[in-house]
């Protein structure tokens, strides 16, 4: 588009100025009927032509006077006629005496009749008919139409407080728009037409196209102006990142791995080496399932050699917990509180093979809702079975998976867990706050977790938060806001992939 | 987890370390700092080391971590005046008792605080709630030796701590805040285990409460300390742990005497425990090259010894340690967790991930593709959204059992309801709304849980429709299966008569389809048509 082509025209635009081509000052509803659009597309396209200087518009208040009810003393004039009436008989013709009396005092002040006795009796006479008839086609002007008030001669204009005071007619005001076309618009218009600007592709553009070889100029358009709201279908953020986490564990030489939420107590702490009585297997952190219990579960094989563990360390070298192990509890079924309760049956079945496996998951704690604890969150547990592992690998494989994360320092503190020794609390460092967060537990199995399932090779193993990390890298301050399904979040933040530069 | 709370200026006199050094060396403890102000620190520990249920048990480690006092401690106990007679009568319900005495205490309002705090702490953890052992502090001065621990009937009167009058064991158990605390442990007893004096003085109706007249105050020289148990071992290892710390607070330990029927066992035992160091082992846990010198080096600075026959000498209140590699453990965070370099193992193999997680997950993807956003949520709901909204009889749920609130109480057996609950959040979001979940329903199998694979998608907008749901099952069904579902008119909970469907792919049910029940609409205060479907992906391959 060149610069002498002016801004271009908007078929609304181009449909009011034809309606005002060779016009003067048109009225906004001549200007829709003329159009033929709806008052709506001329009030906007009246918009973009007045802010573009392409006609003028004109606003004018208007003040017009419409009929509310009928003056009564009109109808004592017409009833009374040239001769006059006894006033009983005059009374008769009105529905109430009160309506009579305002009648009949309107027409007396107005000094258009006079009353004497006659026969005896109050008799009504015409005395200024003239008058009367002179308001009576004023009335009569107003019926059925509102009349601009600058359009009433001044011999009326009296007349005009005498009815709205006694609320007989009202005066509304009323906005009335004109509009007329400039030189400018006037240049438009022929600039548009000789311009040869095109809507859209049609069959019939594209055969004059292929017919004559031209190539017709699709009308440019205010692409600033704003488009129809849409949002498209998006991932969860936390499907997101559970994907980010499974592709850097795959990197790693990883084995996914996957199972049930519901487990026997038995995978989920028996195995684990956690003692029945052991606080975290108490209600009160845990979730166990009403009249749930897997009678698959039975005092032989590996079963056998964990409850021996518990009792007496059995064949590990271990003093045990030294209670006496009931196979009803190990039945229980429980909501997994961690995901280790799947890659600890991952190691048994290993066979004592060298391995490195990984689960995401969910996991369960018996916890109230607030903004740093749910009832239901991730995470992202891992083992390595290698012979000759030791506590540098442990750090060596968190540094890696941390590293890929975008966390720039991995540290371990020292911590408990029942089924590991050493265990090891992990520690991160986030850049952005400058300080070390605390991510899970890790540590080496235990010979009394390892022995009974078979294993004699060294089993490094974590166990890591997922929310808390996604939370950095969304910037969300409270963990129910990853779950509470609100829409306009999730249809609005960021995909995952492009919060890395975050950390 | 305990949390311990340490105060700087008495914390500083014990140790002679600066306040940087203590903040930046506890967490090597296993320490976990929650908090620190002007005065003080608050931290939290884990509770298999009971010993760090006082100030004194932290000082003593964090001065071998530091180097400045290395190896076992010595702990001495001194012949005592007192014993106890224990009737056969307690060995129904309580049988086991093992005291000690410590003598010239100088009291301070501290003191009395960690001790207090540490008897808590040792309540709830190694006690279990006291349901295995309950440890009393008692003032000595006011005793007279013998002491005897016998069953009394409910009826027994003694005033107890905190009463100014005397009350019986039935009163104490069902009035006092501890009594209705703990009186669950007595429950089946048929007498009340009562440790008095010669005299009749009441030291304490355990695990419930201590008698009011061997109160502990800052005027308290000499204590005398009882442990009652069921477990013998667990008596004397919380009795070793508060003794050891009586002890590092300027007491003399006295022993006392407890005579069983036909045994006399001399309590506290103060000498410390051994196990063989397996020094191959901690070599190659640990994974470094440390020579015998510089392994008993970091053993010392854990506070444990090595003898010459190649036994860890360990004190007698750490009773965390079961086995060599607790030992291994030592000799690591001896040397300084921080001091190891990590080495990454490479991998000798490509990894792989999960077929069923990757095939969820692509068929996840399709139906954000075809502009559905993507919601999660919990597996755990309630009654209302599952069943009552519904009118569905919830006779089959499935309940966890005392559930920190309602809401989470019952494992879903269906999506629907969690995305309805959604809609009804989302009220003032931009119309139309398309969102899904593939996520877990649970279902009975008998005994045990059968776990499905689910996808439900629903459409909510004032032009929602069966056709508008079955345009993009149809579409989704394609991409995954190869071929249009069919579709054949009935009945569901959730759908409307007349426009409800079971869904069908090559000839064997998948799910359901529909517009959702008009009543189920209003019971979740929309207020637009609402359609959708769900689908077992598990049934889909």
């Amino acid at each position: 588009m060149s610069e002498q082509d002016g801004p271009p025209l908007h078929p609304l635009e181009r449909k009011v100025l034809e309606a005002l081509k060779g016009r003067d000052w048109v009225d906004f509803d001549s200007v829709v009927r003329d159009s033929g659009l709806i008052p709506d597309q001329v009030r906007r396209a009246v918009s973009w032509l007045s802010s573009k200087g392409l006609i003028g518009v004109q606003e004018k208040t208007v003040r017009e006077l419409s009929l509310k009810g009928e003056p009564a003393e009109l109808l004592l004039m017409q009833r009374i006629g040239q001769a006059g009436l006894p006033m009983e008989t005059v009374r008769g013709s009105f529905g109430s005496n009160q309506e009579f009396a305002a009648a009949l005092g309107n027409a007396r002040s107005a000094g258009w009749i006079e009353v004497s006795q006659k026969d005896g009796q109050p008799f009504v006479a015409p005395r200024d008919r003239k008058t009367a008839e002179r308001y009576e086609t004023f009335v009569a002007s107003l019926r059925g139409k509102a009349i601009p008030e600058d359009q009433i001669a001044a011999e009326y204009r009296d007349y005009i407080e005498r009815l709205v005071s006694r609320d007989m007619a009202k005066v509304d005001e009323t906005r009335s728009v004109s509009l007329r076309i400039t030189t400018s618009g006037d240049d438009a218009i022929s600039r548009a037409a000789s311009a040869g600007w095109i809507e859209r592709i049609t069959p019939e553009v594209t055969a004059k196209i292929r017919l004559s070889g031209t190539s017709p100029k699709l009308r440019p358009i205010d692409v600033s102006a704003a488009a129809p709201g849409f949002y498209a279908g998006r991932r969860h953020p936390v499907k997101e990142f559970i994907n980010e986490v499974r592709e850097v564990y795959l990197s790693m030489g990883f084995v996914e791995i996957a199972g049930d939420s519901v487990q026997p107590s038995f995978w989920n702490f028996d195995a684990l080496f956690t003692p029945q009585d052991h606080p975290a297997r108490e209600l009160q952190d845990t979730f166990y399932v009403k009249g749930g219990r897997d009678e698959s579960i039975q005092r032989t094989g590996v079963v056998a050699k964990v409850a021996s563990v518990h009792e007496s360390g059995g064949a590990t070298g271990s003093k045990g917990w030294r209670y006496s192990w009931n196979v009803e509890e190990a039945r229980r079924l429980v909501l997994r509180t961690h995901n280790t309760a799947l890659t600890i049956r991952a190691t048994q079945e290993s066979g004592d093979r060298e391995m490195r496996v990984f689960s995401v998951g969910r996991v369960y704690r018996n916890e109230s809702l607030d903004y740093k604890h749910l009832a239901e969150l991730h995470q992202m547990e891992g083992v390595v079975i290698g012979e000759g592992l030791n506590l540098r690998h442990l750090m060596g494989v968190l540094t890696r998976f941390y590293a890929k994360l975008g966390m720039s320092g991995v540290k371990l503190w020292p911590s408990f867990f029942p089924y590991t020794e050493p265990s090891m609390q992990v520690m991160v460092y986030y850049e952005k706050v400058g300080r070390w967060l605390e991510m899970g537990g890790s540590g080496v199995f235990r010979p009394e977790v390892t022995e009974p399932l078979g294993v004699k090779k060294p089993v490094i193993a974590w166990g890591c938060g997922l929310e808390r990390l996604l939370m950095l890298r969304l910037g969300v301050q409270d963990i129910r806001e990853l779950y509470n399904s609100n829409l306009d979040w999730l249809r609005r933040r960021r995909d995952i992939a492009s919060t890395q530069d975050i950390l | 987890m305990p949390v311990l709370k340490i105060y700087f200026s008495r914390f500083q006199k014990m140790t002679g370390l600066t306040r940087e050094t203590i903040v930046d060396r506890l967490p090597f403890l296993g320490l976990d700092i929650e908090g620190e102000d002007a005065d003080a620190i608050r931290i939290e520990y884990n509770p298999n080391r009971a010993d760090f249920s006082t100030d004194y048990g932290i000082a003593r480690a964090l001065l071998g971590l530091v180097g400045k006092e290395l190896g076992p401690p010595e702990y001495h106990v001194r012949k005592g005046r007192f014993s106890v007679r224990v009737s056969s009568s307690v060995a129904h319900v309580r049988p086991y008792i093992s005291c000690a005495a410590a003598t010239g205490l100088r009291m301070e309002d501290e003191t009395i605080r960690q001790l207090i705090s540490m008897q808590e702490d040792l309540h709830n953890g190694i006690a279990r709630r006291r349901k295995k052992a309950a440890i009393g502090l008692h003032n000595m001065d006011v005793l007279k030796p013998p002491l005897s621990y016998e069953c009394r009937p409910a009826t027994f009167e003694f005033t107890p701590l905190g009463s100014d009058r005397k009350m019986s064991i039935r009163q104490v158990l069902g009035e006092t805040e501890t009594g209705i605390a703990y009186g669950h442990i007595l429950e089946k007893a048929k007498g009340y285990p009562i440790l008095s004096d010669s005299a009749g003085t009441v030291l304490s109706l355990p695990p419930i409460i201590n008698g009011s007249a061997t109160k502990v105050d800052t005027s308290t020289k000499n204590l005398l300390v009882d442990v009652t148990s069921t477990d013998r071992r667990i008596g004397d290892e919380a009795l070793a742990i508060i003794c050891a710390a009586l002890s590092d607070a300027g007491a003399t330990v006295e022993s006392v005497e407890v005579e069983y029927t036909g045994e006399r066992v001399v309590t506290p035992d103060l000498s410390p425990t051994t196990m063989k160091f397996d020094e191959t082992l901690a070599k190659k846990m640990v994974g470094l090259d440390l020579d015998h010198s510089e392994m008993v080096a970091c053993l010392g600075r854990s506070r444990l010894g090595l003898d010459k026959q190649g036994y860890a000498i360990i004190p007698r209140y750490r009773v965390d340690i079961l086995h060599p590699v607790d030992l291994a453990e030592e000799v690591a965070i001896g040397y300084g967790l921080d001091k190891i370099q990590p080495l990454y193992p490479p991998s000798k193999e490509p990894g792989s991930l999960d077929m069923t997680n990757s095939g969820l997950d692509r068929i996840s993807e399709s139906v954000a593709m075809a502009g559905f956003t993507e919601t999660m949520n919990f597996d755990l709901v309630d009654a209302t959204s599952l069943y009552s909204r519904f009118s569905r009889s919830p006779d089959l749920r499935i309940e966890v059992e005392n559930p920190r609130t309602i809401e989470h109480s019952i494992l879903r057996d269906s999506i629907v309801p969690s995305l309805m609950a959604a809609l009804a959040r989302n009220v003032q979001a931009a119309y139309p709304q398309r969102i899904y979940e593939v996520g877990r329903v649970f279902l009975r199998d008998g005994e045990r849980i059968a776990e499905r694979p689910r996808l439900a998608a629903l459409s909510a907008h004032s032009g929602s429709s069966y056709s508008e749901a079955k345009m993009y099952l149809e579409a989704l069904l394609l991409t995954h299966t190869g071929e249009p579902p069919q579709t054949r008119p009935a009945e569901h909970w959730a759908f409307a008569e007349g426009r409800t469907a079971e869904v069908f792919v090559r000839g064997k049910s998948v799910g359901y389809i529909g517009e959702v029940r008009p009543s189920a609409v209003a019971a979740f205060g929309l207020d637009v048509p609402v359609s959708g479907f769900e689908i077992d992906l598990a049934t889909l391959h």
